[in-house]
């Protein structure tokens, strides 16, 4: 049945580092609906809402284009719409990108850091495009209709290049408390969750505690209030590179559900 | 890599989850460029150790190498593999032209033309949604992988779970014409033996963790051989040997009995009887259903069942050497002990 003079046998072509990292990402984007068309079609959604939310915004402040109706849809959230969408995707690279890649030969390490990338460029290219939007929102005096939905909550306040900063570590954490929730589960199944979670209740209540106890209320408000949009940004980064790197630790002994 | 060193070595493994113990002190080789066949009843190891041979699991003791090298971790050794597990996940919104799409990626070997040719053969949807899949088509999204990726060490998982009749016949088929051409080594799971029994080169049957037979494939079929003729003159030849399977109808009968030298089948056919081959499912249930004292009583099991058991539809899938309602009878006697 097998001549091994006249067939060819099949052989290892062993790829590089960064040759197998970037597959990784490219397997993550195969389907471009996940990470590029549904968020991107949420937002437009919620832009035909916001349109609708600037008429009673500014019906109820004396007209729209008024500074009372500009600062009033401020507390839109419209421009975060897309998130709770996002941290369901930072779950299921993982829950089911990681399962697949084992069976496609992928090593827990090189998964990991194709998945973190992917994070990093798809983080890049929302923040670059939402502070690009706000400063066309501004230029375009709310897209000449006045309605403001990417100037809201901290965007458009400290210009350009607070923005595109401060989205990107918010898109990066996003990403990564998603992932970093899925890895958790990967390794320690539900127990894992309930440690993981009852841990973090327990942290959160206590530093409440510790803070309200000392009288300290007063303390965290002027530290936070001193930090200003690209400080308390900064700070983000250290919940972010946390779960990046809690995540890695996880995986690195995860195994796939059954 | 040597074509003589054996692709996978395994010495001393045992897979433990808190105090269930899933692979128990298991040592076996797996030769390069053969078709092996890993069989065993539901439960009894096989995706545990598939799990293990391509680091997706973490051994608890022992020792393992796959092309030289432990799997874990190991990029060289895990581009040489691919695995798609039967309960294989895939993302959400994934569609089987996505996997095919990222296949390549990862198999340097793939190819995308007889990965093309399979799904028509399978008449698989490549834009329906994978979780709108029928179990027959998700087998076919994983054994195409399987095929088409013509990894030095492939996997097939359950393959023909849920598969119809003629799509089975294609990967029988496929695999041997893509195997002559590109010989690989195969490591093919199943509970299904007799449906894969013409395949297989290498027997490795597991039970409840253990390996349980290691053996070239006709010479495992050479242990046990099966008389067929009149009752009476197959009753006086059997008499006093170790019989494994009796079936029969009217005055006929068909008895499987173990190790029948020359000069006994010479006796037998100058008796007016036929030795037939036996089927492996036959010999495999036999060996792993009799190993505990209690479990004697269900031996004889797979005979009743034969007779019983037909007509609930599944008869007329049956392929191979052996009689439908044979292959119909051994599978539900194997399931039923899960």
């Amino acid at each position: 049945m097998t001549d091994l003079l006249t067939s060819t046998p099949t052989s290892v072509h062993p790829r590089s580092a960064p040759a197998r990292i970037w597959n990784v990402v490219r397997l993550h984007l195969v389907d471009r609906r996940t990470y590029i068309g549904i968020p991107w079609l949420i937002v437009g959604m919620a832009f035909v809402v916001t349109v609708f939310f600037a008429q009673i915004v500014g019906f109820t402040n004396g007209g729209l284009g008024t500074p009372d109706a500009i600062a009033g849809q401020r507390y839109s959230w419209a421009v975060l719409a897309p998130q709770g969408y996002l941290i369901a995707v930072g779950v299921q690279a993982i829950s089911f990108g990681f399962p697949l890649a084992l069976g496609f030969g992928v090593t827990r390490r090189d998964f990991y850091l194709g998945t973190a990338l992917l994070f990093v460029l798809i983080s890049a290219a929302n923040a670059l495009a939402f502070a690009v939007l706000t400063q066309l929102e501004q230029l375009t005096e709310g897209w000449w209709i006045d309605t403001y939905m990417f100037n809201a909550i901290w965007l458009g306040i400290d210009g350009f290049w607070v923005d595109l900063f401060s989205f990107f570590v918010m898109q990066l954490l996003v990403f990564f408390v998603g992932a970093s929730i899925a890895t958790i589960y990967m390794r320690g199944r539900m127990p894992g969750m309930l440690v993981f979670w009852s841990s973090l209740a327990l942290a959160i209540a206590g530093a409440v505690t510790i803070i309200t106890f000392t009288s300290n209320s007063p303390t965290v408000a002027i530290w936070f209030g001193a930090q200003g949009i690209a400080g308390i940004f900064a700070w983000l980064l250290v919940p972010t590179a946390l779960a990046a790197i809690g995540g890695f630790w996880a995986l690195r002994r995860a195994t796939p559900k059954n | 890599m040597n074509l003589t060193d054996p692709a996978v070595r395994v010495t001393g493994l045992t897979k433990k989850f808190g105090a269930f113990t899933a692979i128990n002190d298991v040592s076996f080789t797996v030769e390069t460029n053969k078709i092996y066949g890993l069989l065993g009843r539901n439960g009894a190891g096989k995706t545990t150790l598939m799990q293990l041979l391509t680091g997706q699991q973490f051994a608890t003791s022992g020792t393992l190498e796959v092309f030289g090298a432990s799997p874990l971790e190991n990029a060289r050794v895990l581009q040489s593999l691919c695995f798609i597990k039967e309960t294989q996940k895939y993302p959400d919104s994934f569609r089987p032209a996505h996997v095919f799409a990222s296949a390549p990626w990862f198999f340097a070997n793939w190819d995308a033309d007889f990965a093309g040719r399979l799904a028509e053969d399978f008449r698989l949807p490549l834009n329906r949604p994978i979780k709108k899949l029928s179990r027959g088509q998700l087998s076919a999204v994983g054994v195409i992988v399987g095929l088409a990726s013509r990894a030095p060490l492939t996997f097939f998982d359950e393959p023909y779970l849920g598969l119809d009749a003629v799509a089975r016949q294609i990967f029988y088929d496929r695999l041997l014409e893509d195997y002559a051409e590109h010989p690989r080594t195969i490591i093919l799971s199943t509970h299904l033996i007799d449906e894969v029994s013409n395949l297989l080169e290498h027997v490795l049957v597991i039970d409840e963790g253990r390996i349980l037979i290691d053996q070239d494939a006709d010479e495992l079929r050479g242990t046990a051989s099966t008389v067929v003729g009149k009752k009476t003159d197959v009753d006086a030849f059997v008499a006093g040997r170790d019989i494994i399977f009796r079936d029969g109808i009217g005055a006929l009968a068909s008895v499987t009995v173990t190790g029948l030298g020359e000069a006994e089948r010479a006796t037998a056919r100058a008796a007016g009887l036929e030795i037939s081959p036996v089927s492996l499912q036959q010999l495999i249930v036999q060996r792993t259903t009799s190993q505990p004292s209690e479990r004697d009583a269900d031996r004889r099991a797979p005979g009743q069942r034969g007779r019983t058991g037909a007509g609930n539809g599944h008869s007329a899938e049956g392929r191979g050497d052996t009689p439908a309602d044979q292959t119909e009878s051994k599978t539900d006697a194997w399931s039923a002990h899960s």
